[in-house]
């Protein structure tokens, strides 16, 4: 079923390397990302006072305050395509229960003891659940927030607890997303380079992703 | 007021330390609006648009002697009409809404811009339009419903309690035009007690058998405050909230959830550095890795 | 006012009635806010609408448009009996023991004795005292005899009818009178004989307010004087809401009575107080804006009086009192005053031998008050009209018929600020070009001078002289009012100079002695209105005791019959004397603290702030309450001394039981008003409005005024309730100012639309919402606006019948902003009001017609 997705065009998978990510994943990815990290540094400067140089360092308060939800709006998009994109790989898979049984290990980098993952591995599956709920929460509250004047005054009971909402919400995706850059950047050697060129070696995906490696190759190791 | 010039520095022929050294002359002022003198004949809505130098705004009839539905980000003060039935006839109420100027201000706990709101010593809650961002967590803040956004400049506008005019010394140009005598404008001990005398007349004088000050204590006090006829129910009163509060999600946005937040994230980010500090990364055998 | 606006705050008791100064007089209002705060007085507030003035009241009574009279006769009522008046006050300081012709009869049917149905008005004859002195003690004697009013009234009728055209009868210098009050043909029996048909029943009945709240209220404004007691003083306040109707007189007058039965007239606190609609309207009465009145309110000549000495003679009252009493008759001055006048109008013209110029005046042979003369101009009698600061079409009664006549005049000269109304009446709603091309009226705009942009005078309720300063100078082309009629005045008198005509007299003799003589200066005006010495003159009895020819005057008292002087209108003398102005004066001492303010301005006559204050003592010079003391006899000086200036006589000792009430030739206050005062009785009695819902409770047979004309061209129709069933009220709002406000966005943002207000229960029957659009309509035109369903105005019972009434601003109309609102939203108010006018003021009936509504 992935197949197609090897072979896209502008992906180049040299020899023992294994295509990961589509151009369009990677787009999709690096948009959904710059948008999230815009909405996070001029979120966090309107979120404290601590951070409000923050707004300075991106425009001044005003031009954030206007960008902030467009951005968001822009985020919520991307994060839209990339469900339409890897919904099927998001699907719940038994490996996924012995997986987070096991979570212990991958923390603690002893994976020999984690069982096979498919294309994500059910951390990865946790995030992306994390995110696109907390988007959902953050894009309806977002919106009250963006015209708190069209709110009936009946309602206006409503407006603090939409503040509310949406900040902690967004400090649940800081969070997740924390771990996430973490892990891509620092912790998992390959993976940046798998969002940015596209691929992966074959090792690196039997290591990481061996369900996933074996059905792409249709080797079995 | 400019009354901290009247702050004692030294005084003569006293040995020793100075008495009253540094103890601040500046007093608090205060607006007291007694709405059983007051005729709704709008001359503070004018005087507050003529002051301030606000253009014609489109009105439609509604139904109401009242001018706007609301207070709007060109017009701050505005007088609300309430009818009601009564056992023994009509009752035609009228309040001018404002800003109250908190004392424990809403908005400004909501602002995230700094600088954009000011609170002065002498109780005045300012907005500063040059720093304001155009959030509105001031409207979010306000248990009023005060704040007003202007969708071209993307600024919030709201009553001064004319800062321009009290800094010199003058009354607001609501209390200089009011021809009852409904607005009073002094400190807030003054106020007050202004207020309080009245209410024990109208208690022992006329049907408000309820009359009351409201002063209300959710937002600590107000710098404008009312003689209400009937104050067992601020609310008939164009919607004077009873016990008003700066919200309560607002203070926990502003207070746990920005510390827990702040504190959250710097432990997170700590937490996976120590983490690659002690486990180091999943290296995959036989490949090489730059980092 | 006979008090001031400032006086309202020693009050102890306000009924505002007939007037919303809440609304219509903010400013004012804040003396009543004072009393309130300061004294706890109550308040009062009986209107057709609950309005901003109820929303202070202590106690609002929602009364029928139209029927204050029978409000105020149940007060009077109530008031006798229940010994709410003093009787030292009563039967020294009114007429109440006056005893009245025998053949009087109380309009019991409806009808007061000598109507002549024909001539649809009355023989005043038996309208009079009875001559013969002190009657004390004959009273039952009297009660045995039959001697009632009404017993000799056929007689009356038919004794005058006999001798065809009877001199005019006048007041007997002797009358009799009876200090026990109790002879049956004494004013006070007549009195509560009259008013005793006012029951409450009756008067909820009439008015639709309920009876428990009808003796509340009456029970609440008499309270002041609960046995008698005189500590307390009580106010009425009232503006058009009275003057407005077909009996607007009397209703006045009611409230008048009402006030000197309860002693309150000439006292701080009390009185009977217009509010005067416009910044200046009490000085244009005083200056003669009426057809029936010169300056200062003396008569204007008839075409009988064929010369001065007949002309004065017929104005000039004389005493007419018991025999033992005193009265000033200070109208015996009259001559001085008409000769001073005189030589303030034609100068050195106006010389002994030619009767001062008295021929140079116009003689009145017929009505020629306001609406007569729109109605002779739509008769095509009228040909042309001069108008300045007056929008007549909006004004007026049945503003097409105005319209129309304007159509028809020759030519039309509006000084304005704006574009208004009158001079657009070609614009009309609902006009054709058709028409509009058949229109051959030559229109001139002349643009004026609003009142910041000029100097002179603001004469306000209070009847203070106040000088104001130019604020800006006119913009463009616009010209000070006196500017514009100079150069008008100064070319007819060329014409008449060149060419004659038929009597160029009047306007060659005029004096126009003004440096600049295009442009007169409004001190040289004011000066001139207060008049000046022509030659030296002395009088041993006032300080200083001479005058040299040529020096301002300091005040009435000096004006001479004899030509010496010159005085433009003698109210005025003394507003500016020789020491400079003292309209001008701006200080703000109050040595009493009763607000007088002696030396801020300065108020007609003489300075005096209250009227008649001689009646705030008792009989023997002591003030009533002596927390407010406004004069006192002291007995050391032999004269009057006060806080303010004694309305009276200044040596009278109270020995000598002089009246209060100077102007009367009777010296006392009128209950009952004899002779021809008033066309429509002596005694106020409460008729319904030419458009009624209901015939009159007290006489079906006798509903409206029977001296009320109605008008007869073919746009005079008046509605009936089956067609109309509403009753309508017109008014103003605080956010504007009549009809030119309309021009100025900011009065536009506080109040944008027309609109009338529906009581809830009648929307409710009509299916109209609050915001829908309605057409008002009585037999007249149509009235197009946004319905205000309101809880302010409340379903009356009236005659056992549910009733209604609706009400609506009067200040929109086809010019002004917001431009571009389709024709049907722009239509005057006054198209549904009818053209009938009060006989004695002859204001129209804008309060209490018939209306319904549709929606549309």
């Amino acid at each position: 079923m992935s197949s197609g997705t090897i072979t896209r065009a502008g992906t180049q998978a040299p020899e023992e390397q294994i295509v990961r990510y589509s151009f369009d994943e990677r787009a999709n990815h690096w948009i959904n990302a710059l948008s999230y990290s815009y909405c996070l540094f001029t979120g966090l400067a309107l979120f404290t006072p601590f951070l409000y140089w923050l707004a300075a360092v991106l425009g001044g308060g005003a031009t954030i305050r206007f960008w902030h939800p467009w951005v968001g709006l822009v985020y919520v998009a991307s994060i839209f395509w990339m469900y339409s994109g890897w919904k099927s790989y998001m699907v719940p898979i038994p490996e996924d229960a012995q997986w987070r049984k096991s979570m212990k290990y991958y923390v603690t980098n002893r994976d020999d003891r984690v069982p096979p993952q498919g294309r994500f591995n059910a951390g990865q599956k946790l995030f992306w659940k994390v995110m696109f709920w907390c988007t959902f929460i953050l894009v309806i509250t977002g919106i009250v927030m963006w015209f708190p004047e069209k709110m009936p005054r009946g309602a206006h009971f409503l407006l603090p607890i939409t503040v509310f909402i949406h900040s902690a919400t967004a400090l649940v995706t800081i969070a997740a997303f924390i771990i996430h850059v973490y892990m891509s950047v620092w912790m998992t050697p390959g993976s940046m380079k798998a969002m940015i060129d596209g691929s992966v070696s074959s090792r690196w995906a039997r290591a990481h992703h061996r369900l996933w490696y074996e059905k792409v190759t249709g080797r079995k190791s | 007021m400019s009354n901290e010039i009247l702050e004692v520095k030294a005084i003569s022929g006293h040995r020793g330390g100075t008495p009253g050294r540094g103890v601040s002359r500046a007093y608090d002022v205060c607006k007291l609006v007694d709405t059983t003198t007051c005729i709704g004949c709008k001359a503070c809505e004018v005087a507050c648009l003529e002051w301030n130098g606000y253009d014609f705004r489109e009105t439609t009839f509604d139904n109401t002697y009242q001018t706007m539905p609301e207070t709007a980000w060109n017009f701050w003060n505005l007088i609300k009409f309430n009818e009601y039935s009564t056992d023994d006839g009509v009752q035609w109420l009228m309040r001018k809404d404002q800003c109250m100027h908190c004392e424990e201000p809403g908005c400004l706990e909501a602002c995230p811009a700094d600088g954009a709101i000011v609170q002065y010593t002498n109780g005045i809650v300012d907005f500063n339009q040059d720093n304001c961002i155009g959030c509105q967590y001031c409207v979010t803040g306000c248990p009023f419903n005060i704040p007003k956004f202007n969708a071209e400049t993307k600024k919030v506008y709201k009553c001064t309690l004319c800062s321009d005019r009290v800094g010199a010394g003058l009354e607001p140009a609501c209390i200089k035009a009011c021809p009852t005598g409904c607005l009073h404008f002094g400190s807030k001990d003054d106020m007050q007690i202004e207020a309080e005398k009245r209410v024990v007349q109208l208690k022992a004088n006329t049907s408000w058998k309820n009359a009351g000050v409201y002063d209300p204590e959710g937002v600590g006090g107000t710098h404008v405050i009312y003689v209400l006829g009937d104050a067992r129910d601020p609310e008939k009163y164009g919607g004077l909230p009873a016990n008003p509060t700066v919200p309560i999600f607002v203070r926990l946005w502003k207070g746990p959830l920005k510390w827990l937040g702040g504190v959250g994230m710097v432990l997170g980010v700590l937490g996976v550095f120590m983490h690659r500090v002690r486990y180091g990364a999943k290296r995959v055998e036989g490949e090489e890795h730059r980092s | 006012m006979t008090n001031g606006w400032i006086d309202i705050k020693n009050t102890d008791m306000m009924l505002i009635m007939g007037g919303n100064p809440a609304e219509c007089h903010p400013c004012g209002f804040k003396w009543v806010v004072e009393a309130r705060k300061v004294r706890n007085a109550k308040l009062i507030v009986v209107d057709p609408r609950f309005q901003r003035t109820a929303s202070q009241a202590d106690l609002f009574c929602q009364i029928r448009s139209g029927t204050d009279i029978a409000f105020l006769g149940g007060l009077i009522y109530y008031a006798i009996q229940n010994n709410r008046y003093n009787k030292e006050y009563l039967t020294n300081w009114t007429n109440a023991a006056f005893i009245v012709k025998k053949g009087f009869k109380l309009p019991e049917d409806g009808l007061f004795s000598g109507f002549d149905p024909a001539a649809m008005k009355y023989d005043v004859s038996t309208w009079n005292y009875e001559e013969g002195g002190n009657v004390t003690g004959t009273a039952a004697a009297a009660i045995a005899a039959g001697d009632g009013p009404g017993a000799a009234a056929a007689l009356a009728v038919s004794v005058a009818a006999k001798n065809g055209a009877p001199a005019a009868p006048s007041l007997p210098p002797d009358a009799a009178y009876d200090l026990s009050l109790e002879h049956p043909r004494s004013v006070f029996q007549l009195l509560k004989r009259q008013y005793s048909r006012y029951t409450p029943e009756m008067v909820s009945s009439i008015t639709g307010i309920p009876a428990n709240e009808l003796t509340k209220a009456w029970d609440l404004f008499t309270s002041v004087r609960k046995d008698g007691d005189m500590k307390k003083a009580a106010t009425i306040i009232y503006a058009v809401g009275w003057t407005q109707h077909s009996f607007g007189t009397q209703i006045i007058r009611t409230a008048a009575m009402a006030q000197l039965l309860m002693g309150n007239v000439g006292r701080a606190g009390g009185g009977v107080n217009a509010l005067r609609g416009h910044s200046n309207i009490q000085g244009a009465t005083d200056l003669a804006g009426v057809f029936d009145i010169l300056p200062g309110y003396l008569k204007v000549p008839l075409p009988t009086d064929n010369d001065y000495t007949t002309y004065v003679t017929r104005i000039t009252p004389k005493p007419s009192k018991p025999k033992e009493w005193d009265s000033y008759n200070y109208w015996s001055n009259t001559p001085k005053f008409a000769v001073s006048f005189f030589k303030a109008m034609y100068g050195d013209n106006a010389k002994k031998e030619n009767d001062w110029g008295f021929q140079y005046l116009p003689k009145i042979d017929r009505n020629y008050s306001w609406v007569n003369q729109w109605n002779d101009m739509y008769n095509g009698k009228v040909k042309g009209l001069l108008t300045f600061g007056m929008n007549g079409v909006m004004i007026g009664p049945d503003s097409q018929k105005n319209i129309d006549a304007l159509k028809k005049a020759d030519w039309l000269v509006v000084g304005e600020i704006y574009p208004d109304e009158t001079s657009a009446f070609w614009q009309s709603p609902g006009i054709t070009d058709d028409e509009k091309r058949q229109i051959q009226t030559e229109v001139y705009r002349l643009p004026c001078a609003g009142f910041a942009e000029k100097d002179g005078t603001f004469v306000n309720s209070a009847r203070w002289l106040q000088w104001k300063w130019v604020a800006v100078p006119p913009p463009g082309e616009a010209r000070v009012d006196q500017e514009i009629l100079a150069r008008i005045f100064l070319k007819v008198r060329e014409l008449y100079q060149k060419e004659g005509g038929k009597f160029p007299d009047a306007i060659l003799a005029a004096s126009w002695a003004y440096t600049n003589q295009n442009n007169p200066s409004l001190v040289e005006v004011a000066k001139e209105i207060n008049g000046k010495a022509l030659a030296d003159i002395k009088d041993e009895k006032q300080t200083p005791s001479e005058w040299k020819a040529g020096q301002q005057l300091p005040g009435f008292g000096w004006l001479r019959d004899d030509g010496t002087t010159s005085c433009g209108n003698w109210l005025y003398c003394g507003s500016w004397p020789d020491s400079g102005s003292n309209s001008q004066r701006r200080n703000t001492d109050d040595p009493s603290g009763l607000g007088i303010y002696p030396t801020w301005g300065w108020s007609w006559p003489a300075n005096r702030r209250v009227m008649y204050n001689r009646a705030s003592c008792d009989l023997n010079g002591k003030p009533w309450d002596p927390s407010r003391r406004q004069i006192w006899w002291n007995e050391a000086t032999g004269k009057w001394a006060g806080n303010d200036v004694p309305d009276f006589k200044a040596d009278s000792p109270p020995k000598d039981h002089m009246g209060p009430f100077i102007m009367n030739p009777e010296g006392v206050g009128r209950l009952f008003v004899p002779l021809a005062a008033l066309a429509d009785g002596p005694f106020p009695e409460h008729y319904e409005p030419i458009e009624s819902p209901v015939a009159n409770q007290l006489h079906p047979q006798q509903s409206t005024s029977p001296v009320v004309k109605k008008f007869t061209t073919p746009l005079d129709k008046y509605g009936d309730p089956k067609d109309f069933p509403y009753i309508c009220t017109t008014y103003r709002l605080t956010e504007q100012y009549h009809y030119w406000t309309k021009n100025n966005p900011v009065n536009m943002q506080l109040v944008p639309e027309p609109f009338v207000e529906i009581p809830e229960e009648l929307a409710t029957q009509l299916q109209i919402k609050g915001g829908d659009r309605v057409k008002v309509s009585s037999i007249r035109s149509s009235y197009y606006c946004k319905a205000m369903v309101t809880k302010r105005i409340r379903k009356m019972s009236i005659a056992g019948k549910e009733t209604f009434q609706v009400g609506i601003p009067i200040h929109w109309g086809y010019k002004g902003l917001p431009d571009g609102r389709p024709e049907e939203q722009r239509t005057p108010a006054n198209l549904l009001s009818p053209t009938v006018i009060d006989p004695n003021a002859y204001t129209p009936e804008f309060k209490g017609f018939l209306v319904k509504i549709e929606k549309v």
